[in-house]
């Protein structure tokens, strides 16, 4: 595989913005036929560096040579880059939810002869790009009524049509769950055997592992090293030694629980779908937090895990049709989100960028939105205590930004992050939510945020994480519940969960037992959840 | 506070600059008012003169019409030609733009301010500034209200205007039809001019013991100055009003005449007949514009009303000469014209009704129109 | 130019409107010669947009929170009809009528803050149909008649402080009000430079903001003699008194206080805002009624200026109020924008549209030009920002980088140091 030729070198690039050196000096060599990782923690320059390989800042803006198949190549915009063979799937994913499958799949790029669009030739074709990524659906249903892992598998149809020699697929798995994920993997290896080169950045290391010849690691706007992984013999831990620069002995801090009472307890929790009359996303569902513990929440995509969380927070979610909250050994009614956080329960949310942040903001003025009445005197915002308080979280939080009065959209996924916990911190919950704390986040800023979970464990509050990824859930957790369509199907203390075991139980729902591990169910559930 | 300060710094910095002042020395031309209060009894003034030079400020409403235009072009060359600076602009963004205006005449020193207003009521302020700056206001055309600081009023009697088409109107069905009764429908001006009733008023003087004794049949009753009221003097809005009365009560009756109030409107009304396909009934007008003198050489439209511009203007601009040589300008009404808060000496040109049968000679010393008809 | 940064602070972009603003004073001032900034004038300037401006505050506070308001002219002509008529007919002494029509605002804006906040309808649609439905309000109260209103009412519009005390030669109490707004600034100016010290900022040097301090206060100053100077009687307009404490409020409350925070929120990202417990309908519902109750205002202060309401009043105000906030560098999806921006983009238009008159340049050309400058700002601004820099006109007066960030080295271990926070903050 190592003797196969370059198709892409990327020599020495170097790409400033101002006051910052996002790239100096890198250097990648993807050769023809494999699946090229690239791994560095958030704000490495990943991100930036694919932009400057697909022509999003256009040739001129940076330094260095791009060289694709043999030839110098001086890419003025996206289009000339999609021209020569390269093509980017964006985290975000770019398709137009009223269009069908087969509109987005040409959209921009219409099969039509004379203005009129060829449906016939159109469906045809989209049919047999489908057949190629393993997409079993009619090509004129709705973007919007298929889930993520589909709509995922369509943009690569998509990238398909155009030709494409170079694929670049931003964090695809981000956002899907286990199945999907699996699927798309699988997908990327077939494309790999029919000669289609890939380029993956991602943070799941075992996926990594599992189908990239070949890793290139950036670190701090440099490229570190290569590893040939086809080779053999580099596992997570020495692509995380590669992006951290140490190796960390363990992926959580060292934490021994200090339990108390239980504080928190909600009973035969039932919620409605806010618009679809009649379907539970919770079904009496009952659980207890207690006092310096940290209480996992698995499930799959969909299976309504963020619907109970927010739920419970202020009943931002659906229609509450019954069920107990217990606060401190009273009953507690909180009809909205202020009156949920005035109890000392705070949400961090799954989604930052939709839900967590308003990225018009700075960090300072984001840190205090929880509970601004701390620093007001008389509805008054006292600015010196803001900056003061902000500027201890930064200091503590370790986040990295040269001040507070910045705008939190200028500032990785990991140190966005950072500032979102910040605020659920200077708001002082009791008991803090956190739905998917560390996703799209790097290995180094998870084990920061690891760790300050624990500190607020430790400082006697309780804290529920919900997670998507197993392993994270097994080493941070003291109790895991499991939740599928639903209903809360197991409880297991920390010796007594696996994967595997939580796996059964998040895919059993009593008499409809199995269900959810169809593809089909997971992927309904997807939608679902949005 | 930077904030406060940014802007602070920015702003004054340049009037620093520029700001001549020293104590309350730059008053201008308003040296006249000693006090807030007396600006009283001083109307009608203007035994002083003026400069010759000095700049005349001419305030027009929106254009809309032909005849503003006209008027426009009339200022400029008239009162340049007489010597003095002239500013003449129009306003049509509104009233609020017409006070601007008006201000900023004042503020440019213009000893005599001709104003055809938008809305006559509401430039009172500007009105005391142009009096407190010692400038005298002409009201044309529409006479200024609500306010004591209008020294003059220079217009066509719009009362006689209204009992001429009036008065046309009846003719019109006659010699079309011997005997009534005639079918008609009314349409009157904007609702916040005043000349607008007073055409309505002049033409229901003639009409209505007509309508009372069944020679005239108004058939969708709507005979009031508020229903037959057209917004903003705009023709669109005419030919809306028209199209929904020739569905609603003319299916089958037939439309003998239309009382118009202007040429504009006229034009809207036999649109919206033609459009319907209907028989051309008699229609009035008032303004003679191009449009319409063609129309009523051409058979269509009956009658407009003569109210030269020219003239107008022309005595206008006497006005400002006798008003600069510290002579009384002539009036020919002292006592009909209250504004409601005093009675405007008026100087009214007499207006004349023109049909196909006179237009001719109506015409006969207008440049533009002389030619129409002649051809 | 080192040193012209150092006192106008280091980012000199900032500035960008406000030097457009001077540019446009500089310009005319110099082409009418000297006409523009003689006390008439100004007085004038002021007397004849503070109402368009009083609309601006309202109108940016809706802008921000994601909105927009299409019935404040319509509004503004129902409830100066309404005060016109309440006065002649009722005989309703003109201090109560006042008060009446900010309630009948207050009752619009409830009306339209319902089906927009509760019952979710866009404040387009909601602001169209009051745009048709409150126009149609004053002319069926005002019978399409203009009504006169009494001479105590018009202070609002045209009126002018009191004459008293001694002889200066200005007129006294526009002397005041000026002398008081620079030693608030000096004090304020002192006051930050306590804090900066107490927290460890970054100081500029002294020299600079003393020739600041002098450049601001002179500039003050000399607009206070500007207006003090007019002919006896005039002084500082009692219209842009009102105006002026409306923006001193409402900065303030923007930009200092919960509920001004809540409003950014809810604009920048509803959801977020939510979820930090924002109650994003009241916020909502409190901008459009907080919207009637200013159109409210400035209609009764147009009435009052125009001595009579009229059936076309507020035509086209909601234009001008609009382009003011977006000059002033609003951004159309919310969540951006500065009252005092708004103030500055409404000044540019006022000067331009003055300056113009004084020029005696027609109308047609007028609205060509304007239409032009408010394009070109909103082009300039949008540039700007793609470049990756900073707002230019919103960062113009955002006030929110009043202190440069102190470093201080990162602690060894962030866990142990959460945990202290933690405590701390517990």
């Amino acid at each position: 595989m190592s003797a196969a030729p370059a198709l892409l070198e990327m020599r020495q690039i170097t790409k400033e913005f101002p006051g910052v050196k996002a790239l100096s000096d890198v250097s990648l060599t993807v050769r023809r036929g494999e699946v090229h990782a690239i791994c560095g923690e958030n704000g490495a320059g990943k991100s930036t560096l694919m932009k400057v390989l697909s022509g999003v800042y256009p040739h001129g803006t940076y330094d260095g040579d791009i060289v694709f198949e043999g030839e110098i190549v001086q890419f003025k915009d996206i289009r000339a880059s999609e021209r020569a063979g390269i093509v980017i799937i964006h985290q975000e994913l770019a398709l137009i939810p009223e269009l069908s499958i087969a509109e987005n799949i040409f959209l921009g790029n219409e099969r039509a002869r004379g203005g009129r669009i060829d449906w016939v030739g159109t469906n045809r074709r989209a049919i047999e790009l489908l057949r190629h990524v393993g997409l079993r659906e009619d090509p004129e249903t709705p973007i919007k009524t298929i889930g993520v892992g589909k709509q995922q598998l369509v943009e690569i149809a998509k990238a398909l049509n155009k030709d494409v020699k170079l694929l670049i697929l931003d964090e695809p798995t981000a956002a899907l769950n286990e199945e999907d994920s699996a699927h798309l993997l699988d997908l990327i290896e077939g494309l790999r055997e029919r000669g289609i080169t890939s380029i993956i950045i991602s943070h799941k290391l075992n996926e990594i592992e599992r189908i990239a010849d070949s890793v290139t690691i950036i670190r701090d706007g440099r490229s570190i090293e290569t590893l040939d992984v086809a080779a053999g013999g580099v596992d997570e831990d020495r692509i995380i030694k590669g992006m951290v620069g140490r190796s960390l002995e363990s992926r959580f801090p060292e934490h021994t629980p200090r339990l108390g009472e239980t504080f928190f307890e909600v009973q035969d929790w039932t919620v409605e779908h806010p618009q679809v009359a009649g379907r539970l996303v919770c079904k009496g569902s009952s659980f207890h937090v207690r006092r310096g513990e940290i209480v996992g929440f698995a499930g799959l995509m969909g299976a309504g895990r963020t619907e109970l969380m927010r739920s419970i927070f202020g009943r931002s979610y659906g229609t509450l049709l019954g069920g107990r909250m217990i606060l401190d050994g009273r009953e507690v009614t909180l009809k909205n989100v202020s009156q949920a956080i005035d109890a000392g329960i705070g949400y961090v949310t799954e989604d930052r960028k939709v839900l967590g942040l308003n990225l018009l903001d700075d960090i300072k003025t984001t840190t205090t939105a929880a509970r601004l009445k701390k620093i007001a005197k008389h509805l008054v915002v006292d600015r010196n205590a803001e900056f003061a308080a902000a500027d201890g979280y930064r200091r503590s939080l370790r986040t990295k930004t040269p001040s507070v009065e910045e705008g939190v959209a200028k500032l990785s996924g990991g140190n966005q992050q950072k500032v979102v916990l910040a605020k659920w911190l200077f708001a002082e919950p009791e008991l803090l939510i956190l739905d998917e704390p560390t996703r799209g986040i790097d290995v180094g800023a998870k084990y920061e945020i690891y760790g300050i979970i624990q500190q607020l464990a430790d400082a006697g509050k309780g804290v529920i994480v919900v997670s998507s990824e197993l392993p994270e859930l097994l080493g941070l957790s003291d109790r895991i519940y499991t939740i599928c369509e639903g209903r809360i199907t197991g409880e297991l203390a920390k010796h007594e969960a696996t994967q595997e075991n939580l796996m059964r139980l998040m895919t059993t729902t009593g008499s409809a037992a199995g269900r959810a591990a169809t593809p089909a169910a997971g992927s309904t559930g997807a939608t679902a959840a949005r | 506070m930077r904030r406060i300060t940014t802007i602070a710094v920015a702003v004054t910095a340049a009037s620093a600059l520029a700001l001549a002042g020293c104590g309350r020395a730059d008053e201008g031309a308003a040296n006249t008012g000693s006090g807030g209060g007396s600006t009283a009894g001083s109307t009608g003034g203007g035994t002083a003169g003026f400069p010759a030079d000095s700049l005349i400020g001419v305030s027009l409403p929106q254009k809309t019409s032909e005849n503003w235009v006209l008027a426009e072009n009339l200022f400029k060359t008239d009162l340049a030609g007489a010597g003095f600076k002239t500013d003449v602009q129009f306003a049509n963004n509104g009233v609020a733009e017409q006070q601007n205006i008006v201000q900023s005449m004042v503020t440019k020193g213009a000893k005599v301010i001709v104003i055809g207003p938008i809305d006559p009521a509401q430039l009172g302020t500007q009105l005391q500034a142009a009096k407190d700056a010692g400038a005298t206001v002409i009201s044309y055309d529409r006479l200024l209200s609500n306010s004591p600081n209008v020294d003059y009023f220079a217009a066509y009697d719009n009362v006689k205007v209204g009992e001429l088409q009036g008065q046309a109107l009846l003719d019109g069905l006659k010699a079309k039809k011997p005997n009534g009764p005639y079918n008609i429908e009314i349409f009157a001006g904007a609702p916040i001019d005043g000349n607008a009733t007073s055409f309505y008023d002049g033409a229901m003087k003639v009409l209505k013991p007509k309508i009372d004794d069944g020679t005239l049949k108004v058939v969708s009753g709507q005979t009031g100055f508020k229903q037959a009221a057209t917004a903003d003097w705009k023709g669109e809005n005419a030919q809306k009003r028209m199209d929904t009365l020739l569905a609603g009560s003319y299916t089958n009756a037939q439309l003998d005449g239309v009382l118009s109030p202007n040429d504009t409107i006229a034009r809207a009304i036999l649109t919206s007949v033609k459009q319907a396909g209907k028989p051309i009934p008699v229609v009035t007008g008032q303004d003679s514009e191009v449009e319409s003198v063609k129309s009523i050489v051409a058979g269509e439209q009956y009658s407009t009303i003569n109210k030269d511009t020219r003239k107008l203007v022309k005595a206008t601009v006497q006005m400002v000469k006798d008003l600069q040589a510290g002579k009384q300008p002539q009036v020919t009404d002292t006592s009909s014209y209250n504004n409601g808060t005093k009675v405007v000496p008026a100087l009214l040109l007499p207006p004349m009704i023109v049909t196909k049968a006179n237009v001719k000679e109506a015409y006969a010393d207008d440049p533009t129109l002389s030619k129409l008809t002649n051809g | 130019m080192k040193h012209l940064k150092a006192v106008f602070g280091n980012d000199t972009r900032q500035f960008g409107m406000i030097f457009a603003l001077i540019a446009l004073i500089v310009f005319f001032q110099v082409r009418t010669n000297g006409l523009l900034l003689t006390p008439t004038n100004v007085i004038n300037l002021f007397q004849g947009n503070s109402y368009i401006l009083v609309l601006a505050i309202g109108m940016v506070l809706v802008i921000i929170a994601g909105h927009i308001d299409l019935s404040v002219g319509s509004v503004a002509a129902a409830v100066g009809i309404s005060v016109a008529i309440a006065m002649r007919d009722w005989s309703l002494p003109w201090g109560l009528a006042i008060l009446f029509g900010l309630l009948i605002g207050a009752i619009i804006g409830a009306w339209q803050g319902f089906w927009v906040a509760y019952v979710g309808i866009p404040a387009f649609i909601v602001t169209l149909a009051g745009m048709l439905i409150f126009r149609g309000l004053n002319q069926k109260i005002g019978d399409s008649d203009s009504i006169p209103v009494p001479n105590g009412y018009q202070v609002i519009g045209r009126g002018y402080l009191p004459e008293f005390g001694p002889l200066t030669g200005y007129n006294n109490l526009t002397l005041i009000i000026g002398l008081a707004l620079i030693a608030a600034i000096v004090t304020g100016a002192l006051r930050t430079r306590r804090n900066q010290r107490k927290i460890g900022a970054d100081m500029a040097p002294m020299w600079t903001v003393v020739v600041r301090l002098l450049l601001i206060c002179g500039a003050i100053l000399a607009v206070t003699l500007l207006f003090a100077s007019g002919r006896r009687g005039t002084s500082f307009p009692v219209s842009g008194l009102i105006l002026g404490v409306l923006v001193l409020i409402y900065s303030f409350v923007s930009s200092r206080t919960v509920i001004g925070r809540h409003v950014y929120a809810v604009g920048g990202n509803k959801h977020a805002a939510e979820l930090s417990g924002v109650k994003s309908k009241q916020i909502n519902f409190l901008v459009m009624m907080n919207m009637s109750i200013l159109a409210a205002l400035a209609g009764m202060m147009f009435v009052a200026r125009s001595t009579a309401s009229g059936p076309s009043d507020g035509v086209n105000w909601e234009l001008d109020a609009i382009a003011a906030v977006f000059i002033g560098g609003a951004a159309v999806s919310g969540g951006v924008g500065t009252v005092v921006g708004s103030i500055v983009g409404g000044l540019v238009m006022a000067v331009l549209n003055n300056g113009m008159q004084l020029l005696s340049v027609g109308a047609d050309d007028t609205s060509i030009i304007k239409g032009l400058v408010l394009l070109l700002a909103v082009a300039f601004d949008v540039y700007n920002k793609s470049q990756g820099r900073p707002s230019l006109i919103g960062r113009l007066t955002s006030g929110r980088r009043d202190r440069p960030a102190v470093e201080q080295p990162a602690p060894a271990d962030p866990a142990r140091n959460i945990s202290e926070t933690v405590h701390t903050e517990a």
